[in-house]
This record gives C-alpha cells, sequence and structure tokens, in this order.
C-alpha cells in the first residue's frame, strides 16, 4: 500500500462519551445492554474497544456513529451529538458491502453520490483513494472479481472517500485469513496515524487491538461495561514483529487479566 | 533434435503448474444440446413405432409424421397467423398490465409496512386462488371480446410479479441498509440506489414466470368463450377431429412460449449486468 496523502494532516475530531446507558427491549423484558459507559477519546486518537460477545462493543460503536439511540447519558463526536449521514465519521462493517452493480470506483464513489458530491473532484479523489489502498489496477473491476482483502480495502477507501475526521471499524477483516488479516492491520494503523483519523477499532482479538491501538478500553458483558482502559505505547510505526516483544505481551496481558477479571466478577454474582 | 513431452505428474508438482481441468462431460455445450435432442427422438420414435404397428388410434392420437405435416399445412393457413396475432396481444397486453401493476404493488408492499400490513394477506390468498376459475367471471363482465382475456392474463401473472418483488425487496442486505443509513441517504435514495438493484433479480424472475402464464391465462380465457385466437383454433380443430392439427398448434404456442422466455432472458442479461457469468 503506498501513501500518497499530500494535504497536511488535520488531526481528527475528539469523542466524548459519559454515563451511556442502552437497553433493548426482548420478549422476555429489558436487556440492558450498556451500562454507566465513560471515557473520551482525543482527536486524532487510535482506540481499541475489546471484549466477548454481547459485551455491547458494535452497539457502542454505532451509537457513536448515530445508527442507534441511547436511553441515558451523552456522547459527543466534535461539538455535537452523532446522527446519521454525519460526513465527518466513515463506517466500515464487517462484511464490505460492496454493489455488485457498480464497479471499485464507482463504490468507492458512492457516498459523494450520496451526498450529491459526485463530480471531477470526486473521480480525483477516488483515483487518490485506489492508489492509498494500492488498488489502481482493479478500478474497473467487479465486486465479485475481487479478493475478499480487496473487497475490503474497497470498503476501507469508501469509508474514507469523504476524507471524514473519524473513522468508526466494525471487526473489518474478521473475515479474513490471518495473514492477509495481520497485513491489512498494519496498513490500516500506518494509516490512520498517517492521515490523522480518530478511530475506533471493534475487534475480538487483543493482539490485534494491541498491534494497531494507542489505547485498548476492555468492555466486560452483561451489560457492557468499561472493565479496562490500557494505553498501547507501542513505537509507532507499528510492525508485525512487535507482536513477540516482551512489552507487547505485559499490554496484551493487562487486557487479557482486566477481561478475565470481568468474567470471573460475573462468574461470582451469577 | 529436441523432443518435447508431456510434463509427467511429478513435474506438474513440483513446477506448481496447475493443469487446465476439463470441462465436465455434462457441461459441454454440444452435450447440452445433444442430450434433450437425443431424448426427444427417442420419444418421437417411440411414438411413431406405436402409430405404425396399430397401438395408438390414429384418430385420437396423431403420428408424429402426421402432425408434422398437419403443422406445414397449419402455417400456410390465413387464420392461423390472425389468431396467432390475436393471441399474441391479449399475452403481451395482459403481460404488461400484470407485471406492471405488479412491480407497482409489490415495490409499495416491499417498501411501505402499511401496505405490507394492510394488503398481503389478501395477495398471498390470491395466489393460492386457482386464477383460471375467474375466466367465466371475466367473460361476464367484459364479453366475448379480446378485453377478458388481457384481463384474464393480467390477473394471472400479476401475482408471481408481486411476491418475487415483495420477496426481492425484503431479501435487502442488512449491513447494505446500515451503510446507506451512515451515508445519511434518503429514502429515495435508498430505494433507488440500493432496493431497486438488489431486488431487481429475484423480482426478474417473477418476471420471467409471469410472461409465461400470461400465455396460459390468454388460452383459459379463449377455451372459456371468444371468437377468434389459438385457444378457440384448437377448440374448433378437436371438434372437427383434426386432431394432428390440434396438437400442431399445441406445439407452435410451445414456441411461442420458448421464444417469449429466451426474449425476456436477454433482456434480463442485458438489464442485470452484474450477475456472475
Amino acid at each position: 500500500m503506498t501513501l500518497t496523502e499530500t494535504r497536511p494532516v488535520a488531526l481528527g475530531e475528539a469523542i466524548s462519551i459519559q454515563s451511556l446507558q442502552k437497553s433493548y427491549e426482548t420478549a422476555t423484558g429489558v436487556l440492558p445492554v450498556l451500562h454507566d459507559i465513560n471515557f473520551d477519546i482525543p482527536a486524532g486518537q487510535f482506540v481499541a474497544l475489546v471484549g466477548p460477545s454481547g459485551c455491547g462493543k458494535s452497539t457502542l460503536l454505532k451509537i457513536i456513529a448515530g445508527l442507534v439511540g441511547y436511553e441515558a447519558g451523552s456522547v459527543t463526536v466534535g461539538a455535537t451529538a452523532p446522527r446519521e449521514g454525519r460526513r465527518d465519521i466513515g463506517f466500515m462493517l464487517q462484511q464490505s458491502v460492496l454493489m455488485p452493480w457498480l464497479d471499485v470506483s464507482s463504490n468507492i464513489e458512492l457516498p459523494f453520490v450520496i451526498t450529491k458530491q459526485a463530480g471531477r473532484r470526486s473521480k480525483e479523489r477516488v483515483s487518490e483513494l485506489l492508489e492509498l489502498v494500492g488498488l489502481n489496477d482493479a478500478a474497473s473491476m467487479n465486486a465479485w472479481e475481487l479478493s475478499g482483502g480487496m473487497q475490503q480495502r474497497v470498503a476501507l477507501a469508501r469509508a474514507l472517500a469523504l476524507d471524514p475526521g473519524v473513522m468508526l471499524m466494525d471487526e473489518p477483516f474478521s473475515a479474513l485469513d490471518e495473514f492477509k488479516r495481520e497485513h491489512l492491520n498494519i496498513e490500516v494503523a500506518q494509516m490512520a496515524d498517517d492521515l490523522g483519523k480518530t478511530t475506533i477499532l471493534v475487534t475480538h482479538s487483543i493482539s490485534e487491538a494491541v498491534l494497531m491501538a494507542d489505547r485498548v478500553i476492555a468492555l466486560g458483558a452483561h451489560p457492557g461495561r468499561v472493565v479496562g482502559d490500557i494505553i498501547v505505547d507501542l513505537a509507532r510505526p507499528r510492525r508485525a514483529d512487535m507482536v513477540s516483544s516482551a512489552r507487547f505481551q505485559e499490554i496484551s496481558n493487562e487486557v487479557r487479566n482486566a477481561l478475565a477479571l470481568a468474567l470471573d466478577l460475573n462468574g461470582a454474582a451469577a | 533434435m529436441t523432443t518435447t513431452t508431456a510434463p509427467s505428474t511429478a513435474q506438474i508438482a513440483r513446477l506448481g503448474i496447475v493443469p487446465r481441468r476439463k470441462k465436465a462431460f455434462l457441461n459441454r455445450t454440444w452435450v447440452r444440446i445433444a442430450l434433450p435432442v437425443l431424448v426427444l427422438a427417442v420419444i418421437i420414435g417411440i411414438v411413431q413405432v406405436m402409430s405404425a404397428t396399430g397401438m395408438l388410434n390414429p384418430i385420437t392420437f396423431p403420428a408424429p409424421f402426421d402432425i408434422a405435416a398437419a403443422f406445414v399445412d397449419l402455417i400456410q393457413r390465413g387464420d392461423f397467423w390472425h389468431a396467432t396475432w390475436i393471441t399474441l396481444q391479449e399475452t403481451l397486453f395482459g403481460f404488461a398490465i400484470g407485471a406492471g401493476a405488479g412491480l407497482l404493488i409489490g415495490a409499495l408492499t416491499g417498501t411501505f409496512k402499511t401496505f405490507l400490513v394492510a394488503i398481503y394477506p389478501f395477495i398471498v390468498a390470491f395466489q393460492n386462488t386457482p386464477r383460471v376459475a375467474l375466466a367465466p367471471v371475466f367473460l361476464t363482465w367484459f364479453g366475448f371480446g379480446m378485453t377478458s382475456k388481457v384481463v384474464m392474463a393480467a390477473v394471472i401473472c400479476f401475482f408471481p410479479v408481486v411476491i418475487n418483488v415483495v420477496a426481492g425487496i425484503a431479501g435487502v442486505d442488512d449491513n447494505a441498509k446500515t451503510l446507506f443509513r451512515s451515508l445519511g441517504a434518503t429514502k429515495s435514495q435508498t430505494f433507488f440506489r440500493l432496493t431497486m438493484p438488489s431486488a431487481a433479480a429475484v423480482s426478474f424472475a417473477g418476471v420471467k414466470t409471469a410472461l409465461t402464464l400470461a400465455l396460459l391465462g390468454a388460452i383459459v380465457a379463449e377455451f372459456v368463450g371468444a371468437s377468434e385466437g389459438l385457444g378457440v383454433l384448437i377448440k374448433e380443430l378437436s371438434f372437427q377431429l383434426e386432431v394432428a392439427m390440434s396438437f400442431a398448434v399445441v406445439i407452435f404456442l410451445a414456441l411461442i412460449g420458448l421464444a417469449l422466455y429466451g426474449l425476456i432472458e436477454l433482456i434480463e442479461k442485458k438489464l442485470i449486468t452484474w450477475a456472475r457469468p
């Protein structure tokens, strides 16, 4: 992947979450999903949300994106509350969700079309992004002709299309094999660093979280709550071989212990 | 002098050459054409032999060669082409009205929950009703002319289109909807840029079924009461014990059905270009 972004790096927007409560109505009653979530993310920081299934990390990401409401507390991205369609937020899902009737270029240009900004400038931006994600030669290919890794690169380029200050990524590479996943993790960590985006990555994987992020927020389940907030002080740029360093192992253990303690407490409560 | 030999299995494995896989026998084009032709030839042969040996009554079950001869006679008759034109008009008008209404009602039902709750139970109920039973009613309402046949064809092909459009819209990927929401897409943008193309393939399957059913509807309506058309011709020929010629008309109807199906498949390929080859 080549980084050709030549614009001056402007830091993304800060995110603040205070006393957040969220629950879902189910057939058996009200199910609390997130309980008293509090954290602030400074502009430009890369944060990984890690936790077991059912800890509400994807719901939290959707709340920040304005796709899901909440009962109590406050959430701000930049200076304002989240809402659907904010151009300063890029959202990337677990699946690439490419439109099969559009070629690669048109898929990347989709945010411009939706926001009625398609034109010469958007075409230039698509060319920049194709170069950024290393897909110059695939511009006119159909989505189904791409490998899983290439499809996620297109999805990444589409999320970056409107140059958002905040990138929200919900397990974006979990469907890929281990090798491709590690390769893309390093590239995305590098890119987020170079572009200065405030980034939140949701993941199940502790090593993925530590390898990519500046900070790992560990969430316990039932209901989801913050059980650990760990700074990752590994040098940047991150490299794949860092996973075998002593410091990487120490930080990973710290995250693991926070999650294990939450599991023990849950077990004791049950 | 140099000699070239095909690489051995060991060489292929060592060099990493992937030998071109042979196309499976049943996937070869000539096999896919020859096999059904062979089956048809065998059936025709068996019936021909049964007719020649007197096992089949030639008056009620004519020999294939007699049907072929009747077919040649048939296509030289002026009233045959007039009847064909009438039936084709009924079919195509009925299809246009039925499929058009089906697409519209299907899109409304699939998009708006109010429509789904209010209308869909009736659609499912009618879908499971033998709609050809309405042919005499339409005859009473619209008379012996072309209108009652067009209405029958329209009604019979309306339901599969509605059902498929609703299913197609229900099948739109939830992640894609989330993506469009995150981009701030309006309802109309989501409909035209996501829902319509996503549902197109399933909807078109309904349209293809509808075209075949429209022909069926027109013929059934002609049987019930009409003064012209291929259905009327079949009925008249059967009454006159011209069974070979009746069969010839039926075979011609099958050819019309095949041609219409081929045409709609061609249109589908032109419209839905993103389907995998």
